[in-house]
């Protein structure tokens, strides 16, 4: 963690937002402050974003970010271990969370303004002062490696695929590593180094302390003082990220273990981010072709209902984390982004179907575009959906954050002006400029894999097995095309390894 | 109170899955309360807004909750009708494959029509199953959609077309939600300690039902024409409409459109599970690598707000077993033996497990972690609770509360959960009085009377051949 330099970001900068009340101000030591006053509520919401994630973890050092955190959010502070804090939140209902992600964190909670006062005077504690204990660090480090090690690896097929999937898109890149790292770095990590990557990284200039709702008026004049008494200047650049590597054809990772059915993401980097213009058309775009656990989605439509062939399927065109209910969570930022498929499990034996099926919908979406009736309906839809995201203080406030990141003033306002003026035309454009059906990469947990390798490598038709004898003849004569649907797939680039052999190195397994 | 918005069944109530969020064990109120809801001191009403409930002549409920939130409505349909309700051999997990048929369009409004209907309105959807219910939300912005949502799901309860075909398509869909839990070792504890547990009663099986069951969903075309006469009836369902809307209007346009709903008057008469005779024990070796998981089950009451071992239950579960209890704190930070200890005690209503589990970092302190779950069921028996920490308990409670009531849906989702277990958002009130008024002693005897040996059942799941 080199590129930490000392200095300032000259004279203190003062944006208003849509609210009139909302504002963000740094000051000249780079101290960021997202507000969002509602005075006549009675909590008050913190959201404390620290600018360094995974792809700030010192080689070789996989997992330190999150390990360096997970002590300030759950290792207690100096003058208070985490038994005496967590009995202290305990009857205020009180309490710290931690989202991790590969350019950011954020340390989160909400408290009854009757109890602010205590409740800071913790918190304030906990990222300030931390308490770096031995005990704490060595109970972390051991729950951060057997998150990788045993359950990621051996009870979540379905986040162990779009994991495998992120290790093929970001191959020997900062975003190449899980964030809690791999079982053989995380178990290496030492509390000396912790110590060292908090002081380096937790400086002014790398956080963004965001506060919503019925706070005092002076209250966050108050915590900036504390966060710019307590921490040095200084701050991390952003980091300049090489351009990831584009797929080659179809490749493929098959992770091989017991299954009763097979978990299946796709997808590649993409060159678009909320900051672009294209943005809006191409979200229009992927909510058609596969909205986030809505019926709306075009592949849950061909796949699950259509077929009954598994639970759900979905496509995304940047990295989603859910949050509350469906809505995306906001604060997992990145400069870089994905696109994703998510097939949910499918029986073994209509595995290399649904590859077939997804992908020729994904070929014809570029073909075709979007069809006229879907565009106006989908757009119909975002604008009406978009009103639900921010319900709740700190989501209101997380959108305001999210919007800064990408030098936004509102994503959502911006998304109500722009969305209405948008064409079909501009969509398809947008569709044909970033999605590329010809070159992804496709990560499978699954079993037998030696057999699915041999039918991807030979084009092998391949039937799909229903429970319904009746199915509709349309959906057979599609069948019969899928089926037999040409991926071109060569053996080269088919790789399979244990699922027990990922996540323990940097990297993909060995061949 | 625990598990009070765990919620079962269709893709649209999954939990989330894959997210690298990682939740201090500083745990507490993570929600944000955009309805500025205030915590109610001891002896106030938790549930602070004024709350409307008529009743039409088919026995259709409505719970009307108008919020000063402006926008947002969230409309609720609670059917009284879960896993519970399955009470044949071979039916388990209908309630749950119904759900699922809900959503298959009448002849008026067709599947895609419906579909398009909701994307239209944008609307966050969900529907799911339950011990004891199941629940069909549909939150949306702009009350002058109200008429339309109204019009739109009377006629799907009431004419919901179904086919042969239809079931056969989607039955396989159940199949492959069972697959999406299949690696989560999670599912298979509990299964296994329901399993092991119950001998006649429907809370033997989760809510997905048994593996076989579901395979056999595609032929019960007959069994799911019974089974919607039986309980998609005005007499088994209460709408719950919380937002900005106006009660008397929305009394109205349910008059309109529900008004012609036909009743069932079917009395279900579920099994009584007999008292257990003796300890139960079972295990499962998990094929691939895990951390070692361990449930222990006794048989408690039903939800009551009237009756205090319930309640004292749920305060006793808070105290010797919440992240802030000495039990927690010694086994999961001081002696790192557990990645997490906590206690379950849904609230349903026949009497169902209280339930101890902790994920375990070893399989070799498996029984060590095990004796001390019981060795602190047996203290609570005998030492008195500590005054002030009876009053964080309740405080934590009433907090709490006042979180998942916090948003238009969270408000609407947790009375819906309540409103399904009594048909009266009013239990909520009850049920904290009830709280406010638990002494230690009340705990003590609850304790006395439940954790008992011969009406225990431990599992155990870890890699290999385990124990």
């Amino acid at each position: 963690m080199n590129r930490l330099l000392a200095g300032v970001l000259g004279a203190g900068l003062l944006l208003l937002l849509g609210s009139p009340a909302a504002c963000k101000r740094v000051n000249p030591a780079g101290l960021t402050m997202e507000l969002l006053p509602v005075p006549d509520d009675p909590l008050v919401a913190f959201r404390i974003l620290i600018k360094i994630g995974s792809a700030d973890d010192p080689s070789n050092r996989e997992g330190l970010a999150q390990l360096t955190w997970s002590l300030l959010a759950d290792g207690g502070s100096r003058t208070r271990t985490i038994d005496e804090i967590t009995r202290a939140f305990y009857p205020l209902a009180g309490g710290l969370a931690l989202s991790m992600d590969k350019e950011m964190a954020v340390f989160s909670g909400t408290i009854h303004k009757d109890n602010l006062e205590r409740y800071y005077g913790i918190l304030r504690d906990m990222l300030l002062d931390p308490g770096f204990r031995e005990d704490d660090f060595n109970r972390l480090k051991t729950d951060q490696a057997d998150f990788i090690d045993k359950s990621l690896v051996g009870t979540m097929d379905e986040s162990l695929g779009k994991e495998i999937l992120n290790l093929m898109m970001y191959d020997g890149h900062p975003y190449g590593h899980h964030e809690a790292g791999t079982a053989e770095s995380t178990v290496g990590l030492t509390l000396d180094e912790a110590k060292a990557f908090y002081r380096e990284n937790f400086v002014q200039g790398n956080i963004v302390i965001g506060l919503a709702g019925g706070y005092p008026a002076d209250f966050p004049k108050r915590v900036e003082s504390d966060f710019a008494n307590a921490l040095p200047a200084g701050f991390t650049p952003r980091m300049i990220l090489p351009t990831p590597r584009k797929p080659r054809g179809l490749e493929f990772v098959l992770a091989e273990k017991p299954t009763r059915a097979t978990a299946i993401s796709m997808g590649f980097p993409i060159r678009l981010t909320k900051a672009d213009k294209d943005y809006f058309a191409l979200w229009i775009a992927g909510a058609h072709f596969g909205e986030h656990r809505q019926s709306l989605s075009w592949l849950y439509q061909k796949i699950r209902e259509e077929r009954g062939l598994n639970y759900g399927d979905y496509a995304y065109i940047d990295h989603f984390v859910q949050g509350r209910d469906k809505f995306p969570a906001p604060d997992h930022a990145r400069q870089q982004q994905v696109f994703s498929i998510w097939i949910r499990p499918v029986n073994n034996e209509n595995r290399h179907f649904v590859i077939r099926q997804a992908l020729r919908e994904l070929k014809k979406l570029v073909v075709e575009g979007i069809p006229e009736d879907r565009f106006e309906m989908v757009r119909t839809y975002l604008l009406n959906y978009i009103r639900l995201y921010p319900q709740t203080l700190e989501e209101r406030l997380g959108w305001q954050m999210e919007s800064h990141y990408y030098g936004l003033e509102d994503f959502l306002a911006q998304a109500r002006a722009v969305l209405p003026r948008l064409s079909r035309a501009d969509v398809n454009a947008a569709i044909r400029k970033y999605l590329d059906p010809d070159n992804v990469l496709v990560a499978v947990v699954t079993q037998n894999a030696d057999a699915l390798k041999a039918a991807l490598a030979a084009d092998a038709p391949s039937p799909v097995r229903y429970a319904n004898p009746n199915m509709p003849r349309e959906i057979l004569e599609e069948d019969a095309i899928i089926q037999a649907y040409p991926l071109n797939v060569k053996a080269e680039a088919v790789r399979i390894a244990p699922a027990a052999e990922f996540f323990h190195k940097r990297g993909l397994p060995a061949r | 109170m625990a598990d009070a918005r765990f919620r079962l069944g269709g893709e649209r109530a999954e939990r989330p899955k894959g997210i690298p969020m990682i939740r201090s064990a500083v745990g507490g109120l993570l929600a944000v309360l955009a309805l500025a809801v205030p915590a109610r001191p001891a002896g106030t009403d938790i549930v602070p807004f004024p709350v409307r409930i008529d009743k039409l002549e088919n026995g259709l409920k409505i719970v009307s909750i108008p919020l000063a939130h402006p926008d947002i409505v969230a409309y609720y349909t609670i059917v009284r009708s879960g896993s519970r309700n399955e009470i044949e051999p071979g039916k388990s997990g209908f309630a749950h494959f119904f759900e699922h048929m809900m959503f298959k369009g009448t002849r008026q409004t067709p599947k895609a029509a419906y579909d398009e209907f909701l994307t239209r309105l944008g609307a966050g959807t969900n529907g799911f199953t339950s011990d004891d219910y199941t629940c069909y939300s549909i939150v949306f912005a702009g009350q002058e959609n109200l008429e339309t949502v109204v019009k739109t799901e009377a006629d799907r309860f009431i004419n919901l077309a179904t086919a042969t075909d239809t079931i056969k398509t989607e039955a396989p869909v159940i199949e492959g939600e069972y697959n999406a839990g299949a690696a989560d070792p999670r599912r298979r504890l509990i299964e296994l300690l329901r399993d092991t547990a119950y001998s006649v009663h429907p809370y033997k099986h989760t809510t997905l039902g048994f593996l076989k069951d579901i395979q056999d969903m595609p032929n019960q075309f007959e069994y799911s024409m019974l089974y919607k006469k039986r309980f998609y009836a005005p007499d088994n369902t209460i709408l719950l409409v919380a937002g900005d809307f106006d009660p008397a209007r929305l009394k109205a346009l349910v008059q309109k459109y529900y008004g012609g709903w036909e009743q069932s008057n079917y009395a279900l008469v579920t099994p009584v599970e007999p008292i257990q005779a003796e300890p139960r024990r079972a295990h499962y070796p998990w094929p691939t690598r895990t951390l070692p998981r361990l449930a222990i089950g006794f048989h408690g009451p039903a939800y009551s707000d009237a009756s205090g071992d319930k309640a004292a239950l749920d305060l006793m579960a808070e105290i010797a077993f919440s992240s802030f209890s000495p039990l927690y704190q010694r086994l999961v930070n001081k002696e790192q033996k557990c990645l997490s200890l906590g206690a379950s005690f849904a609230d349903t209503r026949d009497p169902s497990l209280l339930v101890f589990n902790a994920v375990i970092k070893s399989a070799a302190d498996l029984p060590y972690v095990e004796k001390e779950i019981l060795k602190e069921l047996e203290r609570i028996k005998v030492e008195p609770v500590p005054p002030k920490i009876l009053a964080d308990v309740k405080s934590h409670l009433r907090y709490s509360m006042a979180a998942a009531l916090g948003t238009t849906d969270g408000l609407a989702g947790t009375l819906a959960f309540y409103v399904s277990l009594a048909g009266d958002p009013g239990t909520l009130n009850k049920l904290f009085d009830l709280y406010d008024r638990t002494t230690s002693q009340n705990i003590q005897d609850a304790a006395r009377k439940y954790f008992r040996a011969a009406n225990s059942t431990t599992v155990t799941l870890a890699e290999g051949s385990g124990q």
